[in-house]
């Protein structure tokens, strides 16, 4: 734009000049004794032509180059003009193309990628820790724990008070900031009832560490973390939106969270999510209050405060100049001392503290999730070249028309470079257009991939998919990067027209005789094609064999009521008494066959796994043996439980009204628990505990058979049935079997429990189904989508097929007029062009397999008791392509057999 | 006989371009237009039509610079910042762009008259070769 005035402004002055140039040749030739006409004359007749003596002193200016362009794209917005079919269907199909990518860049930019949107990311460390085993002292970790290759365990957390000691200490880092992972509360505003949102615990000098200042308000201060201060809470800024309405007197308004009354300091700044991607968190809180807001700690300590519990998440931002390695070094000695003057621990069962890198903050998603989206990647990169081939064989096919005009061109003194460039400015119109469109296609795309991506999750999880500068820079990349690949060759093409023989009127040869170049392209796309049809195929198939996975009991009929007292007043000793009632309450409904409480819902994704430790036996770890068998998976539930799941019991007996209470001792294993840790024993009546001084806590009462437990996918783990606690004050699930529909079912239950009592609302209601379906809604996703792409793949391929035969067999009319005055029957044409396109099939599948081999071998780690060559979905792929080459011949063939030989020699 | 001054021009694209008849042209070394603007310039600032006349009388009205090379090659020296312009209001109340000499265009005369000076003389060396040979 800027160009452009300063280009239109000398334009002026350049006329100017000119017109003075005139005017003075005119005085003189009129001082001289010319008469006025001849003076005018003659002074224009010196001058010569006036627009080009313009043009050419504007090309002195240096931006010939920029007016050619303009040229050109005026020149290519008329000729796209002119076939509005084809322009339209070649901006449709990139759209498509460069839609699908966007979408998928989106996520995967907002979910991986992008960094925080703090100040200065890249100086953030996020500091976790290794050890050899659980670390001893700790009873618990809230947070990631996991095993990791070289038989160590890495955890993210450590104690609260652990935590501030360090932040307190450490010299490396402008300041180390502590959080913990969400927690669900309850906070009611005023007399409204309590709502369930997303609280984190963060330290004092959480917002000041991120350099995240409050929208209004101030941040936490230092001493407000401590147990006993007044509980003070900084909320979101969506929260003061939608709860408090904007208003800026929510400052120090009291909110109830848990019941517990806390006075709101400040609000977040807008986009301030904290440092786990598509984690919206409505309320922040210094880590003292859990105390307060979640009361009931271990060992009498307050919730939280003790070091036995490791729930605190240490992020520094490094100084700046600071090395890295240095930092680190330093702050793992810190931490051995510190723990070693805390926990009394010996150094060598002190956990090593290491750092990562923190700029784009917690992972957002997990191993699976992020490989699918890395997959959903790579099968969009596949469309988009398929949507090439498909163009690149469409704009050459055009060339044939326009052959003529660039021979024209170039016989009026035209360079082949600028011929080049006139078609690559025609293909870069169309990207242009195609990527703008597929801008759009993409940001609505992007939000229902989101939507499916996180359906069932947390309603708290979403990612914000703003059309930024990342998204749209990837779509500009695209659309150029297309343009150039579907755009080049046909501009070559272009430019290398023969004039003599694209002059004459019959030429009608495309590219090479045989059409060698369309042909060869159609291959690809086939090939292309193929590779989308296996990857569809196999995560299909994957999704229905882990669908339809024996899972070990009764998944249908079955569904899940969940209520949380706890959030509702419920003290933990009432709770027992209350859970009892509504157990009954539901039990009575009609079409109600049993009902049961229980910890984990069966595949809901959630659990817990321990450590076994059995008298006598030495532990796994210490006979040398890393095996996953050390460990089993817990589960809590209430009497009745078998019996509603349909789990069947093997021996011994089953978890009865007596066993439930706080120091009941009976358990149920299930056999995978028997053959793993009492090989060729009896387990009935042994003894185990979760904890080595603890061995003996637990008797086995009896055996049910293994079932799955939180995942579909893992090898099964031994599983641990303990009884039920009654006093636990987190949220009761119900397992209920049933007879009727889930409908009313839930509609039934809901009643049931607002009976017992109106202020404990049903906060969740799933089939076992559904529950299941949340669970495979990364491979459904998956599936889903790659199975969209194919058919577009498919599409696409179709069209290209078509598209050459057609050309082919409207080429060779003549000669097919030929052969049928010659006596071939019309059966002989259609095979021809049948044979036609099962050839360019045949070929791209011959170029597709190693692809779909290597596709097959990416997707395998996601892929569930199915090999990447798998012979159902090659056979069934091969099957479709094949199917769908015959039927794009169909057209074409047609029209083959109706060539009326004297119609089509005459027309030569 | 006068002489067109004035460069070959690039292939013509224009149709009505294509036949412009200049006869007698004379065809100059690429940047010796050059030349005779800067030193044109050398003697004041002056607007085209005066750099086309102060030409055309200096050179005993045998170069008569063609306005299809004269305003290119100004705007391409002023791009080159060898010479600057400004707009001057003239006696009836017109704008007039003036042209200047700049101090990097003064450094460009002297190294292009030095070389027009040995190409002269190369060239008369060409032309005498016997001459040449005399001298001792």
């Amino acid at each position: 734009m800027k160009h452009w005035w300063k280009w239109r402004k000398r334009s002026d002055e350049l006329e100017k000049e000119i017109r003075h140039h005139l005017q003075m040749a005119e005085t003189e030739r009129l001082e001289r004794g010319a008469s006025e006409y001849e003076a005018q004359a003659g002074a224009r007749r010196e001058f010569g032509n006036v627009g080009l003596v313009k043009e050419l002193a504007r090309d002195a200016w240096g931006w010939r180059w920029l007016l050619d362009l303009y040229e050109d794209l005026r020149y290519g917005m008329r000729t796209l003009g002119k076939s509005p079919g084809f322009a339209a269907t070649a901006i449709l199909t990139l759209a498509l193309g460069i839609g699908a990518n966007t979408a998928i860049f989106s996520i995967l930019d907002a979910a991986i990628l992008k960094p925080l949107p703090l100040k200065d990311p890249s100086a953030l460390l996020i500091i976790e820790w290794t050890n050899s085993d659980f670390p001893a002292g700790v009873d618990n970790i809230n947070g990631e724990f996991s095993e990791i290759p070289g038989g160590r365990v890495r955890g993210s957390s450590i104690g609260a008070n652990l935590y501030r000691k360090l932040a307190r200490e450490q010299t490396d880092f402008a300041s180390v900031i502590g959080i913990a992972d969400p927690d669900s509360v309850a906070v009611a505003l005023d007399a409204s009832p309590a709502e369930e949102v997303s609280l984190q615990y963060v330290s004092g000098n959480f917002f000041q560490g991120l350099e995240a200042w409050p929208r209004i308000g101030r941040p936490f201060r230092d001493e407000e973390d401590r147990v006993g201060q007044e509980p003070v809470v900084i909320v979101s800024h969506r929260f003061w939106m939608e709860r408090l309405g904007g208003a800026g007197d929510a400052l120090n308004r009291i909110v109830r969270i848990n019941n517990a009354p806390a006075r709101i300091v400040g609000v977040a700044p807008p986009e301030f999510f904290g440092l786990r991607a598509g984690q919206w968190t409505d309320v922040y809180a210094p880590l003292g209050t859990r105390a307060r807001f979640q009361p009931g700690g271990s060992n009498g300590a307050a919730q939280g405060e003790d070091d036995r519990d490791w729930w605190v998440r240490p992020v520094g931002r490094l100084k700046p100049g600071t090395p890295e390695s240095l930092a680190k070094m330093h702050i793992a000695s810190l931490f051995s001392k510190l723990a070693a003057q805390e926990m009394d621990l010996e150094p060598s069962k002190i956990p090593e503290l290491i750092t990562l890198p923190g700029g784009r903050g917690f992972p957002a998603l997990n191993t699976e999730a992020a490989r699918a989206l890395w997959i959903l990647m790579l099968l969009v990169g596949v469309l988009l070249l398929i949507v090439c081939a498909n163009l690149a064989n469409l704009v050459l096919s055009r060339s044939v028309v326009r052959r003529r005009e660039s021979a024209v061109r170039l016989a009026l003194g035209a360079t082949r470079a600028r011929i080049f460039r006139q078609h690559l400015v025609e293909s870069g119109l169309l990207g242009f257009l195609g990527g703008a469109g597929g801008l759009a296609l993409g940001y609505i795309l992007a939000q229902a991939i989101q939507l499916l991506f996180q359906s069932g999750r947390d309603p708290s999880s979403k990612f914000d998919l703003p059309l930024d500068l990342r998204v749209f820079g990837c779509a500009a990349f695209l659309s150029i990067l297309t343009s150039l690949l579907f755009g080049a060759m046909p501009a070559v093409e272009a430019a290398h027209a023969e004039l003599s023989e694209a002059l004459k009127s019959h030429a009608r040869s495309v590219v090479g005789g045989r059409l060698r170049l369309p042909r060869a392209l159609v291959s690809v796309q086939i090939a292309l094609c193929l590779t989308a049809l296996v990857a569809a195929g196999l995560l299909g198939r994957s999704l229905e064999n882990l669908k339809w996975a024996d899972v070990g009991f009764d998944r249908e009929n079955l569904a899940y009521a969940s209520i949380n007292p706890g959030q509702a007043g419920y003290s933990a000793e009432q709770m027992g008494a209350y859970v009892d009632r509504v157990r009954e309450e539901i039990g009575r409904l009609p079409g109600v066959v049993s009902v049961s409480t229980v910890g984990f819902r069966l595949l809901s994704s959630g659990g817990q796994l321990s450590r076994v430790s059995i008298p006598g036996h030495p532990s796994l770890t210490e006979k040398g043996m890393v095996t996953p068998a050390q460990a089993a998976t817990e589960n809590w539930i209430g009497e009745g439980f078998f019996e509603t799941l349909h789990i069947p019991l093997v021996a011994g007996r089953t978890i009865d009204r007596r066993d439930i209470h706080p120091d009941g001792e009976a358990v149920v294993v299930d056999e995978l628990f028997a053959r793993d840790f009492f090989p060729n024993e009896n387990p009935i009546g042994r003894r185990f505990g979760f904890n080595p001084k603890e061995n003996t806590r637990y008797e086995i009462a009896g055996i049910v058979r293994s079932t799955r437990y939180n995942s579909l996918r893992d090898e099964p783990v031994p599983a641990v049935y303990e009884p039920y606690a009654r006093e636990s004050r987190g949220p009761v699930h119900f397992a209920i079997r049933t007879t009727i529909d889930s409908g009313s079912l839930a509609q039934a239950v809901r009643a049931g429990i607002a009976s017992v009592d109106p202020a404990v609302p049903m906060t969740e209601f799933h089939t076992q189904n559904e529950l299941i379906d949340r669970l495979l809604r990364t491979e459904r996703l998956l599936a889903l989508l790659s199975g969209a792409f194919g058919v577009v793949a498919l599409t696409l391929a179709a069209v290209g097929i078509g598209g050459v035969l057609a050309y082919a067999v409207a080429r060779r009319t003549n000669e097919i007029g030929v052969r049928m005055a010659l006596g071939a029957a019309t059966t002989d044409v259609m095979r021809m062009v049948l044979r036609d396109s099962l050839w360019m099939a045949g070929t791209g599948i011959l170029i597709g397999l190693p692809c779909a081999y290597a596709i097959g071998k990416i997707l395998r780690a996601t892929l569930f008791r199915l090999e990447p060559l798998d012979p159902w979905t090659a056979a069934l792929s091969f099957l479709t392509l094949m199917a769908v080459a015959l039927l794009a011949a169909w057209l074409p063939a047609r029209r083959a057999m109706r060539v009326d030989p004297v119609v089509a020699l005459r027309y030569e | 006989m006068v002489y067109m001054v004035g460069y070959r021009r690039s292939i013509a694209i224009a149709p009505e371009e294509k036949f412009v008849p200049y006869q007698n042209r004379m065809e100059l070394l690429q940047g010796t237009l050059d030349l005779l603007i800067l030193q044109t310039l050398m003697w004041g600032p002056r607007h085209g039509y005066g750099i086309a006349q102060a030409i055309r009388v200096n050179s005993g009205e045998l170069l008569q610079v063609d306005a299809g090379s004269l305003y290119p090659a100004l705007h391409r020296l002023e791009k080159k910042k060898w010479i600057g312009a400004e707009w001057k209001v003239s006696e009836n109340k017109q704008d007039v762009k003036v042209y200047k000499l700049t101090a990097a265009g003064r450094k460009r005369l002297t190294e292009e008259r030095t070389r027009w000076e040995q190409i002269t003389d190369a060239i008369a060396g060409v032309l005498n070769p016997a001459k040449k040979e005399n001298q001792p």
